[in-house]
């Protein structure tokens, strides 16, 4: 009785949730409360219009920033800098490593949650390749895997402590934020490790320095190549994998999915290893693209990732959300960035602009309509 | 292999080309200095310079900034834009890249860390943009000039100062140190204990590390003050951390006890050179801000159409009550 009472409960979030990322069939609770759902379906259809709007609300704010930045951007000659083949390849290039963390930053807070661990984290990745490479002189494969490992357990370890112990993961992950600084300060001992690249002593391998590069002509850079791949896996994985299903049910009402036996301790594990494993991902891309690992790589970088996923319009609430929305609101805030840098905007007002426009995502997002 | 063909052919036919056509003047053209591979449009011409600043929130940069602004309006020809880094080097490279997209006419940098900027910085004056680099350095030589302090130098005069004028007879010396780690506060260290040498009657007593940051260093004082009865001087590797232990003196009312001295002598009214003015420090030692100095080269390479040193460095000034009013009006001559 109480079970049907919580997943009827649940009805609108479940219905919410279906618009936004699960496949129908794999619904599992949908048969459920079917019932509960039947009323909104009138609604929802003749709304339907402005559902879809919201529902694309970072999309259209990218194509409005971008169509602003066209309008805006200083030109030379009748060109216009701002499309410049170079420009639009930094200002892609520049989003990359907000946009790696921000695509784990989303599995987070789709399940309710929070990481202000990661550009502690990024940081501590950004030492341990520079570090392990240069100073101890490891290959590329084993050092970039043992980095990797070190942000997937990182994060799998404040996962355990946020879904085992029961403590917030803003608590866990801002004493995680602590902790790998404090670990990147002690790898490095406090001095930023200069990466050189060569086969000799003390230098980086050239397969590390790839990285940076562009490729394409010289027209893309490959940090931007790893964040399309790490997107694209994110989006794709949402809408096939069971996983999440549960992800998103654990976002919705934790309880209700406990009781419906989504195996919720696992999901939060598995989702905060996902971050700090794109974290670690984002730290080696930060280190080869300025030739350095330094242990204050990162700061303040967890917060650009959650603008950007506030921006792509996820819920901080949990259960509502796309990794696609993500990278819009990402690339939004990258094409942002550029055009008040190309008008030479004073960086004070810069930081108004910045933090007027999250203000107005989030605001958007409580006009909407769907539940 | 084939694909390689055609650009190592046009590229062999562009060096003999150039190797060809190439003038003497052309040839001298093409080496770094002042990286003018673009004609010198000179006094008749307009300037847009980008100055890419690692962190304003420091109050020298800032002052850095402003020195820059102030300097600059006197050049009718130039016009300065200006970024903040906010402490990012991910960020500074993007500032110098959208400079670049601007089309600026030269780049002064002062860069956050000398590594990650480094190869920013050689894009920019590859490109044939002369390059003024201020501060702190960046690695190799693809830069027209840089202009920054001797940290060695004035840790030197501050040790010399103590020696010579505060403790002639010898005594007892704390150091508060700057962050750990950072090349000006090894610098700063190291010249103070050369500074002190001629004299072994002083001893530095203790040491301890206030991070560059006022209330570090006043914490750190309050420990040095309990652990030892005597100090006649403090030294501090910047004017907040020596202002900070002067408040720890001050709090248990020991501060007339011993002398006080700083760096940097900001000329603003939270800066060092205010109090020494106003009788909390002893002395401070001006780290110049180089602003003016990097208009005055800018205008050298792009309105007169000349070289600049490669190296400027300048030098520390000695400022105590004696000047301290004088020196701060002249560096705010408006007010």
């Amino acid at each position: 009785m109480t079970n049907a009472q919580d997943k009827s409960a649940t009805a609108p979030a479940d219905a919410d949730r279906q618009a936004e990322a699960v496949p129908p069939t794999a619904a599992g609770t949908t048969t459920a409360v079917s019932a509960a759902k039947a009323p909104t379906a009138v609604a929802e259809s003749s709304g339907g219009v402005v559902a879809t709007l919201f529902r694309f609300q970072s999309v259209f704010g990218l194509l409005a920033v971008f169509i602003a930045a066209i309008i805006f951007s200083p030109r030379r000659d009748g060109e216009i800098l701002f499309l410049s083949a170079d420009n639009l390849a930094n200002v892609v290039r520049a989003v990359s490593e907000i946009g790696i963390i921000a695509v784990g930053m989303t599995f987070v807070i789709l399940i309710g949650g929070i990481d202000l661990s990661v550009g502690a984290v990024l940081g501590l990745a950004a030492v341990g390749s520079a570090v392990l490479m240069v100073e101890n002189d490891w290959g590329f494969l084993p050092s970039i895997v043992v980095v990797l490992a070190i942000g997937l357990v990182f994060g799998a370890l404040q996962g355990m402590a946020t879904a085992m112990i029961g403590i917030q993961s803003f608590i866990v992950t801002l004493a995680g934020l602590q902790i790998a600084r404090g670990l990147a300060r002690i790898w490095s001992d406090g001095q930023g490790v200069a990466i050189a690249y060569g086969n000799g002593p003390n230098e980086a391998p050239d397969s590390f320095a790839i990285l940076g590069e562009r490729t394409f002509g010289g027209l893309v850079p490959i940090p931007v190549l790893i964040f399309a791949v790490v997107a694209i896996a994110a989006i794709v994985f949402l809408r096939v994998s069971a996983f999440s299903r549960h992800l998103y049910a654990v976002g919705g009402n934790e309880k209700a999915a406990r009781l419906s036996g989504v195996p919720v301790i696992r999901v939060k594990i598995a989702v905060f290893a996902i971050c700090g494993l794109l974290a670690s991902l984002a730290g080696i891309v930060h280190a080869v693209q300025l030739n350095q690992g330094s242990p204050n790589d990162g700061i303040g970088y967890e917060l650009d990732a959650i603008a950007a996923v506030v921006i792509g319009g996820t819920s901080l609430a949990g259960g509502r959300g796309s990794v696609a929305g993500t990278v819009a609101g990402a690339l939004l805030l990258g094409v942002l960035n550029n055009i008040l840098a190309l008008n030479n905007i004073d960086s004070n007002i810069q930081l108004l602009i910045k933090g007027l426009v999250i203000v107005a995502a989030a605001a958007l997002q409580r006009l909407r309509p769907a539940s | 292999m084939r694909n390689l063909k055609a650009p190592l052919a046009a590229a062999a036919v562009a060096a003999l080309v150039l190797a060809g056509c190439g003038t003497t003047s052309e040839r001298t053209s093409a080496e770094p200095q002042a990286g003018s591979s673009k004609e010198c449009k000179g006094a008749d011409g307009k300037y847009t310079i980008g100055m890419s600043q690692a962190n304003v929130a420091e109050p020298y940069r800032q002052r850095m900034d402003d020195d820059i602004k102030a300097a600059a309006k006197d050049v009718p020809q130039f016009d300065v834009k200006f970024a903040d880094a906010a402490q990012d080097n991910a960020k500074q490279v993007a500032d110098v890249e959208n400079y670049l997209t601007q089309q600026i006419d030269l780049l002064i940098i002062s860069p956050n860390e000398a590594k990650p900027l480094t190869a920013v910085v050689k894009k920019a004056f590859d490109k044939g943009i002369p390059v003024i680099v201020l501060d702190r350095k960046v690695e190799g030589d693809a830069y027209t000039g840089f202009i920054g302090g001797d940290n060695v130098e004035i840790g030197t005069a501050a040790g010399k100062f103590v020696a010579e004028k505060l403790l002639p007879s010898g005594g007892n010396v704390v150091e508060i140190k700057g962050l750990a780690g950072a090349t000006p506060q090894a610098e700063r260290n190291q010249g103070f204990a050369a500074g002190i040498k001629p004299n072994p009657k002083i001893k530095i007593i203790a040491t301890a590390s206030g991070d560059w940051l006022r209330e570090k260093g006043q914490a750190q004082m309050d420990a040095l003050l309990k652990a030892n009865p005597k100090i006649d001087v403090v030294y501090a590797h910047n004017d907040p951390m020596a202002e900070g232990a002067y408040l720890a003196a001050k709090a248990v009312g020991r501060e007339k006890e011993m002398k006080f001295i700083g760096i940097d002598a900001l000329p603003i009214p939270s800066g060092g050179i205010k109090a020494v003015e106003q009788g909390r420090l002893s002395a401070t030692f001006t780290y110049p801000t180089n602003g003016k100095e990097a208009i005055a080269a800018a205008k050298k390479i792009l309105v007169d159409c000349g070289t600049i040193e490669k190296t400027q460095t300048l030098q520390t000034r000695l400022i105590d009550k004696s000047n301290a009013a004088s020196i701060y009006a002249e560096e705010n001559p408006t007010g």
